[in-house]
């Protein structure tokens, strides 16, 4: 060949190759018959382009399956993500959706509402009937809920026992009707864990309003729900805008209160308990107390409650735990303390569902040196009766240490009489409400006597609270109630003057 | 010898297919031949039934070979019952074409390229096998 010959052949393959490069991998070089080093060097391009075409076919089939999985594990997570897996409800997340989206597209008719349910005391029926059975109560509750909703409606589970429905295209009228209907709708015995349980819900409505926001509305329907709840079982609660200013103060009142915890604005009270045999200081129940900078010195029921809501309720009881346990210790130094007396410590339910609260109160016990016998930890009726195994655990480990446990307003809850016999407690305190009439009504008067009798034929000594006068007190000490306190005998007093009476206690202080 | 074998199906792609005296199988592909699957595939099986089972050195006519596709390399990378490869070339084209075979797909024997063909029977000679 010539060497013209040569030149046009490499002319065409850089033409080639050019074509090669611009993306088209599909052509191929001619090969001549003379396969020679320029023909071995277009055959190797052919090759080496026929490897990549088919590395990038390969890897768009790749791509193509991998998008495919990724499609479908999304679909797949989405709808993880939208359902309940328990129920098959909505999920919260695809209500949130649903409400933002119902809320956007409403035109100028009936705004979408939003109605949200809690059932009342649903943890009883875990605690008591297992899991197994609140799951199936719950599954049941979801059904009832769909049906009274109808189709139409978007019903979701929320948390555990908590329900929503997204109500859309009703007038109020209806909204409320549908609500009413979803209430209703639980009532009917449901059998789980081969027992009967009549299901009750707390209700919120928030109707919807043009130019409301769809968090707005939900926050709206969570409010009117608690404050459902907090009004007893089986309430059904429309939000007003005084429920908004109400829950407004309380979160400022949650905020301000951890503040209090962190800056040591609370503080304890002491109120003597007296033994009313003797006339003399049997104990004191410490009393937590809040000085806020701005509206002085503030009860315990005016925050516990807003405590309770923000979760801070074992973080504080703890906090009384400390100071009262370490404020025994300090006078077991100075001025030192009688033989029997005892701090009452109140606690509440969840302190009593922590398993480590016995090993705590060990903990301070022996770092401020104080014997067990010394504290008694107060627990009320209710929260004994409501409390489960973990609360009688507890219980049982508490009285285990040496320390000794009373029943708190006594005579107020609605427990049977037969566990008196079997708590490990050592004494009951009957409640100040118990106290009226006491000396101008004698059948309040025999009344009282039975209680007191009841106690006793259960091996426990008794505190009656709530003192108001001498009468009172005789007429207590003479029904055989060992204990007494009120303010007869001592208003709750700062720490400097309980640590006064103890010094003076030879003096009695009534 | 080396037979015709024309009348099989495919056989006209093979130029050539048989047992040396040295027992070497000697497959000469047909002038200006493009190998692809199919007809690879068709070596394939012809090289195995000729071997019977017994791993047997192969010695490929590859010298007027046009191309081979990227699916042809592919079915060659299969094992079969040659014991050892000897792909005999007399151009640059046919060196570029066996060592991109070479070089792209492990072959699962030993496999060389050669221009020479003693020295491509010498190699085969050499290589472990039970001969035929």
């Amino acid at each position: 060949m010539t060497g013209r010959d040569d030149d046009r052949r490499l002319e065409e393959l850089v033409d080639g190759i050019v074509v090669l490069s611009s993306g088209d991998l599909s052509n191929r070089l001619e090969v001549s018959p003379a396969r020679d080093g320029i023909d071995a060097v277009t055959t190797g391009i052919n090759l080496l382009a026929e490897e990549l075409q088919s590395m990038y076919e390969d890897m768009e089939v790749r791509v193509a399956e991998r998008t495919a999985l990724l499609e479908a594990a999304k679909a797949e997570l989405r709808r993880v993500i939208n359902t309940d897996e328990l129920t098959g409800l909505a999920s919260r997340s695809l209500l949130q959706e649903k409400v933002a989206e119902a809320v956007t597209g409403a035109g100028r008719g009936p705004q979408p509402a939003l109605i949200l349910l809690d059932l009342d005391s649903f943890r009883l029926i875990n605690d008591s009937l297992g899991h197994a059975a609140g799951d199936a109560v719950l599954r049941e509750a979801a059904l009832r809920l769909g049906a009274a909703a109808g189709a139409r409606h978007l019903i979701a589970r929320l948390s555990g026992d908590e329900f929503a429905v997204l109500v859309v295209d009703q007038e109020p009228d209806a909204v409320l009707e549908i609500a009413s209907r979803l209430s209703e709708s639980l009532k009917d015995r449901i059998v789980a864990g081969g027992v009967a349980v009549a299901l009750t819900a707390g209700t919120g409505v928030r109707l919807g309003e043009p130019g409301l926001r769809s968090e707005e509305l939900i926050r709206d329907a969570n409010i009117a729900m608690h404050e459902a709840k907090k009004r007893g079982r089986d309430t059904l609660l429309v939000f007003s805008a005084a429920m908004h200013e109400a829950a407004k103060q309380q979160v400022h009142l949650v905020a301000e209160l951890r503040t209090a915890l962190a800056t040591d604005e609370l503080e304890l009270e002491y109120q003597p308990i007296m033994d009313l045999r003797t006339g003399t200081i049997a104990g004191t129940e410490a009393l937590i107390r809040w000085r806020h900078p701005d509206l002085g010195l503030l009860a315990p029921d005016t925050f516990l409650d807003a405590a309770d809501e923000a979760g801070l309720t074992v973080e504080i009881g703890h906090w009384v735990l400390r100071n009262a346990i370490a404020q025994t210790g300090r006078w077991k130094s100075d001025p030192g303390l009688p033989a029997d007396f005892s701090t009452h410590i109140n606690l509440s339910p969840a302190d009593l569902h922590h398993v480590d609260l016995a090993p705590y109160v060990e903990d301070l016990l022996v770092r401020h040196g104080v014997e067990p016998r010394h504290i008694s930890i107060e627990i009320t009726e209710t929260a004994i009766m409501r409390g489960g195994p973990e609360v009688a655990a507890t219980m049982q480990s508490l009285n285990d240490l040496g320390v000794r446990i009373e029943i708190d307003d006594f005579g107020t809850g609605y427990s049977s009489i037969s566990y008196l016999r079997t708590l490990p407690a050592s004494q009951a305190k009957i409640d100040k409400s118990l106290l009226d009439g006491l000396t101008t009504d004698r059948q309040q008067e025999t009344f009282v006597a039975a209680i007191l009798q009841l106690i006793h034929s259960a091996g426990l000594g008794a505190v009656a609270e709530g003192i108001e006068d001498r009468e009172q007190a005789d007429r207590l000490r003479h029904l055989d109630c060992e204990f007494g306190q009120g303010y007869f005998f001592s208003r709750p007093l700062p720490v400097a003057d309980m640590t006064d009476l103890l010094a003076h206690r030879d003096g009695a202080a009534a | 010898m080396p037979e015709n074998d024309l009348e099989t199906p495919g056989g006209r792609d093979i130029s050539s297919l048989g047992f040396d005296s040295s027992g070497i199988l000697r497959l000469e592909w047909a002038r200006g031949i493009v190998i692809d699957a199919p007809n690879a595939q068709l070596a394939m099986d012809r090289v195995n039934a000729m071997c019977d089972g017994r791993p047997t050195p192969l010695l490929i006519d590859m010298a007027t070979t046009e191309s081979v596709s990227r699916a042809a390399r592919a079915v060659f990378a299969k094992r079969c019952d040659a014991s050892a490869i000897a792909l005999l070339g007399a151009s640059a084209v046919d060196r570029v074409l066996a060592n991109f075979f070479l070089g792209v797909n492990s072959a699962p024997v030993p496999t060389r390229f050669f221009t020479d063909r003693d020295e491509a029977v010498r190699w085969l000679m050499s290589q472990g096998h039970d001969g035929a």
